[in-house]
């Protein structure tokens, strides 16, 4: 019998406004490609159980209704349980909502602020336009082949990275963060968060299986076998070179 | 008044020319340039009709319902100005009034029939003034467009409140965004619905948007799922559920995309569309047409003959292969019409098409929602076409369906649709709006279809 390999999906029925799915789904595929038993624990609100078990955590974006119904079970039910399966080794990719609620705090334009549960150093401030469109982001991961990101961003929060954060990546398409720094998305001790949707992962398949072999690190696993990547890496290409031509 | 008629006669004069020129319909312009002539002309022309207005919104379905209800007066012998090329801003509206209006700048029909995009519906109503306005769903779509469905929610409450008492607001009980926006309103609604577990599943399907209780927050508990998040719903703690509709489709009976059969109060009906989704605008159309004060039984009969809009469900014959084109925009839709084919009409042979313009969305992370998992084993042939093509080819590989390569070039896409089938086939043509324009026009310039101006 394989090994298996777990996701942990945050409210998958209230945060996962933009196909979200994509993600989970080329995390467990791949995985059952790569010779593991592939497995989601779905931690809706209320649950915490099976926390410890997970791999590669995935906290995607949801409405405000949506998103202020999880905003107590989220420190009452994940954060502590998060915290430890972080420090043992998991990974966690947060998308929009999720990212920003897991910084410190989402300050909206009337000043009002609403904290996060601090576990990466980033901030964030509504702003007045929202940013909306294609991106393509060079990344600052090491070794990562292609270097590039490519995803669809769409969000007015502007976010900060402290000293703790290093950018996910450079943008040389779209916005990212804040529309002002160059960067996107954060990283920092096994969290990566960013606003790329698209879904994100299916056209970065070189960041799924980063994902995939940093979380199973931890497990003796060295290396991942080498799939065929043609048509992912087709819809990557074909989003670099249109954005390029514009 | 001769602002009005000036304006009447250089939206007419814009609609001429920009067919003449080959720029498309004309189904938008002549509303942008009537109205910087004068701006109140929508207003003046509606109040030309001798009866009043119906007013269409909501996610899905709009086209079809709308020339539902067009088809049901004009068979009653009233004159109908409808926008039916689903130019659905008010641009496209006043476009459609100004082509109703005679040399002297007035509306000539007796109804107006306007389908209206959600995120318009405030400034439609409040210029059109609707005799009855109707709400079909809420369903997630086009984000990067209208921001979020709450929003959009409560722009539509607001454009309903702002009716007068005598206007009538029907809407679809089986949705609960829908109904959370009937149950706020002073004036109680029409609600319709469907009513027929038979053909409901019990769990929601992945493109379901979050439905929670507008009082407490928790998940709604679904006793019957018809369409996305629409179906016989209720709070666990008790605090909401579905609205008993009076108008309720019982007794469905689903045969592909060629017909349905079902009994509204007793009244059977029995017409030639197809799909469990084309039910909720049955009924719909049902309600309004009742609502303006149309017989059950005449509208049983006049359904029977309907035919569907362009590109909705339409058939064209191309160099021997039956194509059947249905438009699919978003995921509730789009698994509709998926399973439709698939389940219903036993289809084999797929082109879907993506593309990421304006009018399609730009944002394509709604593939994902999308259960293309049903054309696993089921489809011998799959080819993805549009600008997003490839998007579409990675998406049907997670989704363990095999498919030919991604074809961004429609012409393309219908030689090799024609390589890998043969003389009879059935090809399902599911498509995004501007992917089946495109896919439309190389048909149209190869003469296998008329330009959609003129369906």
């Amino acid at each position: 019998m394989s090994a298996t390999f777990t996701v942990g999906w945050l409210y998958p029925d209230l945060m996962n406004i933009y196909g979200d799915r994509g993600n989970i789904l080329t995390l467990t595929r791949r995985a059952e490609w790569h010779g593991f038993e592939p497995r989601v624990v779905e931690l809706g609100r209320g649950a915490s159980e099976q926390m410890d078990d997970v791999d590669v955590f995935f906290f995607g974006g949801g409405q405000d209704r949506e998103q202020a119904l999880i905003y107590d079970d989220l420190r009452e039910f994940k954060q502590d349980s998060l915290r430890r399966a972080i420090d043992g080794g998991a990974q966690v990719l947060a998308v929009c909502g999720g990212y920003q609620l897991l910084g410190h705090y989402y300050q909206t334009a009337d000043g009002q602020r609403y904290d996060g549960i601090g576990l990466i150093d980033v901030r964030t401030e509504a702003g007045k336009k929202r940013f909306i469109g294609n991106v393509v982001v060079v990344s600052e991961i090491k070794g990562l082949s292609p270097s590039t990101l490519v995803g669809f961003e769409n969000h007015s929060g502007r976010t900060y990275l402290g000293k703790q954060a290093k950018p996910l990546g450079k943008v040389t398409r779209g916005n990212g963060n804040n529309g002002s720094d160059g960067t996107e998305g954060c990283m920092q001790g096994g969290i990566i968060g960013t606003y790329l949707h698209g879904s994100l992962l299916p056209k970065n398949p070189h960041l799924a299986d980063y994902l995939i072999a940093a979380a199973l690190r931890r497990r003796g696993v060295d290396a991942l076998s080498h799939l065929d990547d043609s048509a992912e890496l087709a819809a990557h290409g074909w989003i670099l070179q249109r954005e390029q031509r514009r | 008044m001769i602002r009005k008629t000036v304006a009447v006669v250089a939206g007419k004069a814009t609609r001429s020319l920009s067919r003449l020129t080959g720029r498309g319909g004309g189904t938008t312009l002549p509303g942008d340039v009537a109205r910087i002539i004068d701006p109140q002309i929508l207003t003046r022309l509606t109040q030309d009709l001798t009866q009043g207005s119906v007013v269409i919104t909501g996610t899905n379905g709009k086209t079809t319902t709308a020339r539902l209800v067009s088809w049901l007066l004009e068979g009653a012998g009233h004159r109908v100005v409808a926008n039916r090329a689903g130019a659905n801003l008010i641009y496209g509206v006043t476009a459609a009034a100004i082509s109703g209006a005679g040399a002297d700048g007035r509306l000539r029909a007796d109804w107006g029939v306007f389908e209206i995009d959600e995120a318009s519906l405030p400034r439609a109503v409040a210029e059109i003034q609707p005799k009855s306005t109707l709400v079909l769903n809420l369903f997630r779509d086009q984000l990067d467009r209208y921001g979020e469905l709450e929003s959009i929610a409560k722009k539509i409450e607001g454009a309903l409140r702002s009716l007068p008492d005598n206007a009538h607001s029907v809407l679809n009980a089986d949705d609960p965004r829908v109904a959370e926006i009937g149950l706020n309103l002073s004036r109680a609604p029409t609600w319709f619905g469907l009513d027929d577990p038979r053909v409901s599943s019990k769990t929601l399907p992945h493109a379901a948007d979050a439905r929670t209780c507008p009082e407490c927050g928790a998940s709604l508990v679904f006793d019957a799922v018809y369409v996305g998040h629409d179906g016989v719903y209720h709070c666990p703690n008790g605090h909401f559920e579905r609205p008993q509709p009076e108008i309720a489709a019982t007794d469905i009976e689903l045969n592909g995309f060629e017909s349905l059969a079902m009994s509204v109060a007793g009244t059977p009906i029995d017409m030639p569309l197809g799909g469990l989704y084309n039910c909720y605008n049955v009924i719909a159309a049902f309600a309004a047409a009742q609502s303006i004060g149309l017989e059950p039984a005449y509208i049983a009969d006049r359904l029977r003959t309907f035919k569907a809009a362009f590109g909705r469900q339409e058939h064209i014959e191309f160099r021997g292969r039956k194509l059947v084109l249905v438009l699919s925009k978003n995921p509730a839709g789009f698994n509709e019409t998926v399973r439709t084919a698939v389940e219903l009409a036993r289809g084999q042979n797929f082109v879907i098409g993506l593309n990421d313009r304006k009018a399609d969305g730009t944002d394509v992370s709604w593939i994902w929602d999308v259960d293309f998992e049903m054309l696993k084993g089921k489809a011998k042939l799959v080819i993805p076409a549009g600008v997003r093509a490839h998007d579409l080819a990675v998406r049907l590989k997670y989704a363990g369906v095999t498919a030919e390569a991604p074809q961004t070039d429609p012409g393309k896409a219908l030689d090799l649709l024609v390589r890998c089938t043969g003389e009879g086939d059935t090809v399902y043509l599911l498509c995004t709006y501007t992917a089946m324009l495109d896919l439309r026009a190389e048909l149209v310039r190869r003469g296998w279809a008329s330009p959609y101006w003129e369906t």
